[in-house]
């Protein structure tokens, strides 16, 4: 299920670039997700406020 | 009064600009550390075993470059051949090649070439890219410029049109005499060659391919 | 000035960056119509003044009077934004001239010297030949010593007042923005290196930190010309941080395709700067949004006069937003794709590009400062739009438009041509730029720039007259 891979030197983040967008869109996951966390975070403070 | 909506909510969003602007500036400042390594400049040792290197030492300039297809990359790269005469030798020391290349860099922005040129494609776009300009059909022997430079060699062809461009016009837009000296001509050359030989994951495509029947000639 | 109605030195000092900036704007255009009619004519000024160097001072003087309006900007906003006058204002005047007196003498080399023998003098005094940031090295020092000026007087002042969203955005933002210069201070033998940190200057300033300053200006323009809501205006503000910087940061992967970088910027470019487009698309839905809801809530208490208070300057704005999407966000989506880029990468596509994206992101909304500077220094209540007004802003970027589209078509042709069919080389770029699409795109471009030339005349001359034209409302 892994490419091979295909870059001069391997690296960390040429190993997660399996073909297209893997790299990317587990870029924008670990940005993102956090964001879940804060939500929630802000959202009890909201509640407390009331 | 409903529950007041997170997402209406300046806290949240601030919070959120923070976290991502602060993650994304340390991904890039973790890539960065990654990529350093790769584009750092090899050395004469990796030549001699044939270590591939993204940008290789200045010493490639002792041998001759080629832009071939890769089928495992699927796009073409520089392959660094055997020995070949650059001003007469293949002997060049590093410390030799690396100040030839030293003073074609420092040439390279004293001349402003990026502001005609452009360089790995980025610069202006009023003449030629100048990316694998070392491995243009036009400089070599089947090309016009060694003709009408009167020079037998690619190099020697490229020090001289460099010295003289405006003797030599190959279109209504000339290049202007920038004052290159002999010194500074072969340090320029020394620097197309040495770009020539970086690996720039297939850029320009087809560079060079279409020879010949062209335009119906 | 003769009838002055500014109080605070903040807005006085600002008075003087937009004029410099005014001045520089139009050197700019000078300097990239000589360019334009050297492709149509190659021989026009050949060996006295040639491309490169007319070039060199259009994108250079496009940068600098760009800096300067931005900081204009902030000292004009600081007063209002804090309530005090700004920190350290006498030292931030003082350093206004060493800043134009080093902007001239740059430009002087430029013209008369310039290039130099292949020598760290060259690189010290004369050029540094890297594109957009060509200022030789002591020049660097001085922008690295102004900056630093400048920020201080930002933080300083925004500590001691009343630090709103907008100061607390627009300090994180200056403070990267002058930092991010150093990336670009040093010489290197290695061209990927070198083209590596150069673009963290150049990526990370327009496509960045000067994007999240056009959003902070846009939620100052929009309290200030149509009264919006403070709240909400902060809110889309942090939106737009977090977008922006969210795809712009390693959005940077678009320019690390074909530099000798690793191929894993492919894909890390290709989606983060592919998402580019979406904040400036809220950007102007945002300011659409404000007005009309400004508008409506006077409609509903029976007002049907318009809320906005400075109509050329609004104009503008609602112009930033849209050029902004379109010039950054579309023309830049284009060629964002390395499938794409590999063969639009260098060609006069990225021209395009450019034209529309620092007209349409930056000079809009920069022009509509000065109109909010000059509504402020003659004490108007009400600017209205005059016949120049209307004229300049329908030429300036109905001009700039036409560039754009000219340049895209020769753009075409290069690519079609010179890279996809003919491999480009030096045979084969030639081959491209004699074909005739290309060539009457460049005559076009001459025309549509001739009149972006005349359209910024008009603009001057409403700036300047401003003050004594009676329509307005004191």
């Amino acid at each position: 299920m892994f490419e091979p891979f295909t870059d001069v030197v391997p690296s960390f983040f040429g190993m997660l670039n399996q073909g297209p967008l893997t790299l990317t869109i587990f870029l924008h996951t670990v940005i993102i997700l956090p964001m879940i966390w804060i939500y929630f975070q802000e959202k009890k403070r909201l509640e407390n406020e009331k | 009064m409903a529950n007041k909506s997170v997402w209406s909510d300046n806290r949240f969003w601030q919070r959120s600009a923070t976290w991502v602007t602060g993650f994304a500036s340390i991904l890039l400042i973790w890539l960065t550390l990654d990529t350093s390594a790769q584009i750092s400049m090899g050395n004469d040792e990796d030549l001699k075993n044939g270590v591939q290197k993204r940008v290789p030492g200045p010493t490639v300039i002792n041998y001759k470059i080629t832009y071939e297809m890769d089928a495992k990359r699927g796009h073409e790269v520089p392959v660094i051949g055997e020995k070949e005469k650059f001003f007469g030798r293949d002997d060049y020391s590093e410390e030799e090649a690396g100040a030839l290349l030293h003073l074609g860099k420092l040439g390279e922005q004293a001349k402003n070439c990026m502001d005609c040129h452009t360089i790995l494609g980025n610069g202006a776009y009023y003449a030629p890219d100048l990316t694998k300009a070392w491995i243009d059909p036009a400089w070599g022997p089947e090309g016009a410029m060694q003709a009408l430079t009167g020079k037998n060699t690619k190099e020697e062809a490229m020090a001289e049109f460099l010295q003289h461009p405006d003797q030599y016009p190959t279109h209504a837009r000339m290049m202007p005499d920038l004052g290159i000296t002999a010194k500074e001509a072969k340090g320029l050359v020394a620097f197309l060659k040495h770009m020539s030989s970086i690996d720039t994951n297939g850029f320009p495509r087809n560079f060079g391919k279409m020879q010949g029947a062209v335009n119906g000639k | 000035m003769a009838n002055n109605h500014l109080t605070s030195e903040s807005k006085q000092l600002a008075t003087w960056y937009f004029t410099f900036a005014a001045i520089l704007f139009g050197a700019q255009l000078l300097f990239g119509l000589v360019a334009a009619i050297q492709y149509v004519m190659p021989g026009f000024l050949y060996g006295l003044l040639d491309f490169s160097i007319a070039r060199i001072l259009h994108i250079n003087a496009l940068v600098v009077w760009m800096v300067f309006a931005m900081f204009g900007s902030v000292y004009w906003l600081l007063p209002d934004e804090t309530g005090i006058e700004t920190v350290g204002i006498k030292i931030g005047k003082l350093i206004y001239w060493v800043f134009v007196a080093a902007i001239v003498v740059v430009v002087l080399v430029f013209l008369f010297i310039q290039v130099g023998p292949a020598d760290d003098t060259t690189i010290w005094f004369i050029t540094e030949g890297r594109e957009y940031i060509e200022a030789p090295r002591w020049a660097d020092w001085g922008i690295v010593v102004v900056a630093l000026t400048f920020v201080a007087n930002l933080f300083l002042t925004g500590m001691k007042g009343n630090r709103s969203g907008i100061v607390t955005v627009l300090m994180a933002d200056m403070i990267a923005f002058a930092g991010l210069y150093l990336a670009g201070m040093f010489f290197t033998d290695n061209i990927s290196v070198d083209q590596y940190w150069w673009w963290w200057v150049i990526h990370l300033w327009v496509e960045a930190t000067w994007e999240v300053f056009v959003g902070a200006i846009a939620a100052y323009g929009l309290i200030t010309m149509i009264g919006a809501h403070r709240k909400v205006v902060e809110m889309w503000l942090w939106i737009e941080v977090a977008m922006l910087f969210g795809s712009g940061i390693l959005g940077m992967g678009h320019h690390y395709f074909w530099i000798g970088t690793p191929e894993y910027w492919w894909e890390i470019g290709a989606l983060f700067s592919a998402l580019e487009p979406l904040p400036l698309v809220a950007m102007f839905v945002h300011v659409l949004y404000d007005w009309g809801k400004t508008q409506g809530a006077e409609a509903e208490k029976g007002n049907t006069r318009s809320v906005i208070k400075n109509k050329p300057a609004f104009t503008w704005f609602v112009l930033n937003a849209f050029g902004n999407f379109l010039g950054a966000g579309v023309w830049g989506f284009f060629h964002t794709l390395p499938q794409v880029n590999l063969y639009t990468h260098g060609t006069q596509f990225t021209s395009a590009h450019g034209h529309l994206a620092f007209f349409g992101a930056y000079a809009t909304i920069l022009v509509g400062m000065m109109y909010i500077a000059v509504q402020g220094t003659n004490g108007i209540k009400v600017l209205k739009n005059t016949k120049a007004s209307i004229w300049a802003v329908s030429m300036i970027s109905g001009g700039v438009m036409g560039m754009t589209v000219a340049l895209t078509i020769a753009g075409y042709v290069q690519v079609l041509v010179s890279r996809a069919q003919m491999g480009a080389t030096w045979a084969a770029y030639f081959d491209g730029q004699s074909g005739a699409w290309f060539t009457q795109a460049m005559d076009w471009r001459l025309i549509m720039g001739t009149i972006t030339f005349l359209g910024f005349i008009l603009l001057a001359k409403d700036l300047l007259t401003t003050g004594k034209n009676p329509v307005h409302e004191r």
